[in-house]
């Protein structure tokens, strides 16, 4: 067996570097600033190194459980790229809670080699592997915080109901290895053509495993006592990344093995998306907490991003690539600002602190308002966009109902954006806030609002990009 | 042929011997001792039948991992000196009717699947099985570190991230801890200990430490 060793290059350069920085964090004393510096090095080096195998082309190795093509190119980007954000706007939190440790940027650094292994994974062993390594990552992050009560038990009971779904995972993936004989996707579409019940088992233990990582319904009871409890910095990382893998993972696993049975699993994923749109904008109406309602309002952006794989054709991918992309930028946006609510090194997190921000913070209450208008769905912001290109793909499949539903619960989840916008703007001011954020908070906010703001001027940036990616 | 036979039944009644011993012997301490000696012979039985890789496994995870937490725990907890109130209580213990019950049904249910197994009508000669001439160790060392590779590696990080996980939520530096200091301690000088003071007669000194 010849490999080619410079395909798995981004993937090998990040692990040298994980243990590289955990010598350098163990032995040097004081490197955390040095530590944070280096590993946002690293995501740079590795997404140049990314950006280099772009030209490639579907290439698969390691006896085909592990692909390399242009759709895991993207997603490693984006998750590098995102990751960089995170990072860089997260160091003054830390050092707030007195959590500014080495330990957490290589953590998230692991989390993300896991999640590069889920997005090229083209066998369910190599899947599962890369799964556990993010997921054990993201156990440890959610509880970093291990003197505040809320932080541990988010942590736990991430860990609990996350062994959970990954024992029910893995039970799908030995009942689709005991009826296919294979854990290769390739392997098993080429065995799937009589169709046994136990199959379709399979396939539902695995959506549920997977719908529980990107917290759609009826698997999403983890995510607003998770994202309320874990420090707001992990929680901007859960709330982005791992669901880029994990929607990696679904439409690989979807479309690559089981593309001949989408008469078995296309109504699981109707429904779940139904489901995920309704219930993230109900549910988040009644909110006092801000990251309890990005919680709810990620659960229904979920929904629309399955809505655009439940079509079954290559638009819908492709419209539910481009809405997780936006779905990133405009969250990390969103994060931002709630970083920028401190007052002498106390951040502030609840819905009324926000309330006639705009007398003494112009500016943020103007990014804000972008901000807010775009995950509401108003043209001309980028989150219009992204709607528009799902119900596009779902309306040329003709699933009008699925269009409809998820028409009338972008209504609903209007309510409690335009809501936030009513209180910054017409209610009565409080103290102000601190205003000398770091370098690396202003830059990512303001590179995030104007891509919401004037992504309208040239779409095609984004869509020529996407447009490349075919994995049917 | 005779020696293997002999090395066999030495082993074989070590280990049952040891797991009896594991039941009722009184003291959890040596329970956990036996049940290591029973995990050393099950593991000679092993190497005698050619399962190498599976006996040194047995000995590294059960004997060094899993047998040493036992005791780890049994001596934390304390409960080496419990007396078995089991074996002891005059009015006859209500559990034992109930185990010898379920022990029963177990040793049925193993003998029907070794019978089950014997007797099986397309059952392979074991003998048939064994077309190479290299060890497990060896045939599952070509694959684990060829085709397999990436899998093993990426195992490893994930056994990183679960130490680095452990270390980093429950270590916690300790405030007023006296450390030994090896280089504080070879480079005390006889200047920094000792004072030498002539005492003057019937006055004494006071000393300040």
């Amino acid at each position: 067996m010849n490999i080619d060793i410079n395909l798995i290059l981004p993937e090998i350069f990040l692990s040298l570097s994980i243990m590289t920085l955990l010598m350098i964090g163990v032995f040097k004393k004081n490197s955390t600033s040095l530590i944070f510096n280096l590993s946002v090095l690293t995501l740079l080096i590795l997404s140049a190194l990314i950006l280099n195998l772009s030209n490639i082309g579907e290439t698969f190795i390691f006896n085909q459980s592990y692909v390399i093509d242009d759709f895991s190119n993207f997603m490693k980007i984006l998750t590098a790229i995102s990751t960089i954000f995170v990072m860089s706007v997260s160091a003054d939190f830390l050092k707030s809670l007195n959590i500014y440790k080495i330990e957490y940027p290589i953590l998230i650094l692991c989390s993300l080699l896991g999640m590069m292994v889920m997005i090229s994974s083209n066998d369910l062993i190599v899947f599962y592997l890369g799964l556990e390594l993010q997921s054990l990552a993201l156990y440890v992050l959610a509880a970093f915080n291990r003197d505040n009560i809320l932080s541990t038990e988010s942590g736990l009971k991430y860990f609990v109901l996350s062994a959970l779904s990954s024992g029910l995972l893995l039970y799908g993936c030995s009942l689709i290895y005991g009826f296919t004989g294979s854990t290769n996707f390739i392997d098993i579409s080429s065995n799937t053509y009589e169709v046994p019940y136990a199959l379709t088992f399979g396939i539902v233990f695995i959506l549920v495993g997977l719908a529980f990582k990107i917290s759609a319904v009826p698997f999403h009871m983890w995510a607003p006592d998770v994202y309320q409890g874990s420090p707001t910095s992990v929680t901007m990382f859960f709330a982005l990344i791992p669901k880029i893998a994990a929607t990696c993972v679904f439409i690989r696993f979807l479309y690559v093995p089981f593309i001949n049975m989408i008469d078995q699993w296309q109504m699981i994923i109707i429904f779940i998306s139904i489901a995920s749109m309704i219930f993230g904008a109900v549910a988040a109406i009644g909110q006092k907490n801000l990251k309890r309602l990005i919680a709810y309002s990620s659960i229904g952006h979920m929904g629309y991003s399955l809505a655009g794989i439940a079509t079954g054709s290559i638009g819908g991918i492709q419209s539910s690539i481009t809405y997780i992309t936006i779905y990133v930028i405009m969250n990390l946006a969103l994060f931002c600002c709630l970083f920028m609510l401190r007052r002498n090194n106390n951040y502030f997190e609840n819905i009324d602190d926000l309330s006639g921000l705009s007398k003494n913070h112009p500016i943020l209450s103007l990014s804000l308002l972008i901000i807010l208008f775009s995950l509401a769905g108003i043209p001309p912001m980028a989150g219009f966009f992204a709607k528009f290109y799902v119900f596009m793909a779902v309306i040329e499949q003709s699933m009008y109902f699925l269009a409809i539903v998820g028409l009338l619960s972008t209504v609903i989840a209007a309510f409690y954006y335009l809501r936030i916008i009513k209180i910054i703007y017409f209610d009565p001011s409080k103290d102000k806030y601190d205003t000398n954020h770091s370098f690396g908070l202003k830059i990512s906010l303001l590179v995030s609002t104007v891509f919401i703001l004037f992504y309208f001027i040239y779409p095609n940036s984004l869509i020529n990009i996407i447009s490349k990616i075919n994995i049917i | 042929m005779i020696a293997h036979a002999i090395f066999f039944y030495i082993f074989s009644f070590i280990a049952i011997v040891s797991a009896i011993m594991v039941t009722v012997s009184k003291n959890t301490v040596h329970s956990v001792f036996f049940l290591i000696l029973d995990f050393i012979s099950i593991s000679c039985l092993f190497i005698m039948i050619g399962a190498e890789f599976l006996g040194m496994i047995m000995l590294i995870v059960y004997v060094g991992a899993v047998a040493v937490l036992f005791l780890f725990v049994v001596m934390m907890l304390n409960v080496a000196h419990q007396k078995n109130i089991f074996f002891k209580s005059n009015q006859g213990s209500k559990h034992i009717p109930i185990g010898l019950f379920v022990s029963l049904i177990i040793f049925f249910e193993l003998i029907i699947v070794v019978g089950g197994w014997k007797y099986k009508p397309e059952l392979n000669n074991i003998s048939s099985l064994e077309t190479t001439s290299i060890s497990n160790t060896h045939s599952i060392g070509y694959v684990l570190y060829t085709d397999y590779i990436h899998l093993f590696q990426l195992s490893g990080m994930i056994l990183l991230v679960a130490m680095i996980g452990a270390i980093i939520l429950t270590y916690r530096k300790r405030e007023g801890l006296k450390r030994q200091s090896y280089f504080s301690q070879i480079s005390r000088e006889k200047i920094d200990g000792v004072d030498l003071v002539d005492v003057e007669k019937n006055k004494g000194i006071k000393i300040d430490v």
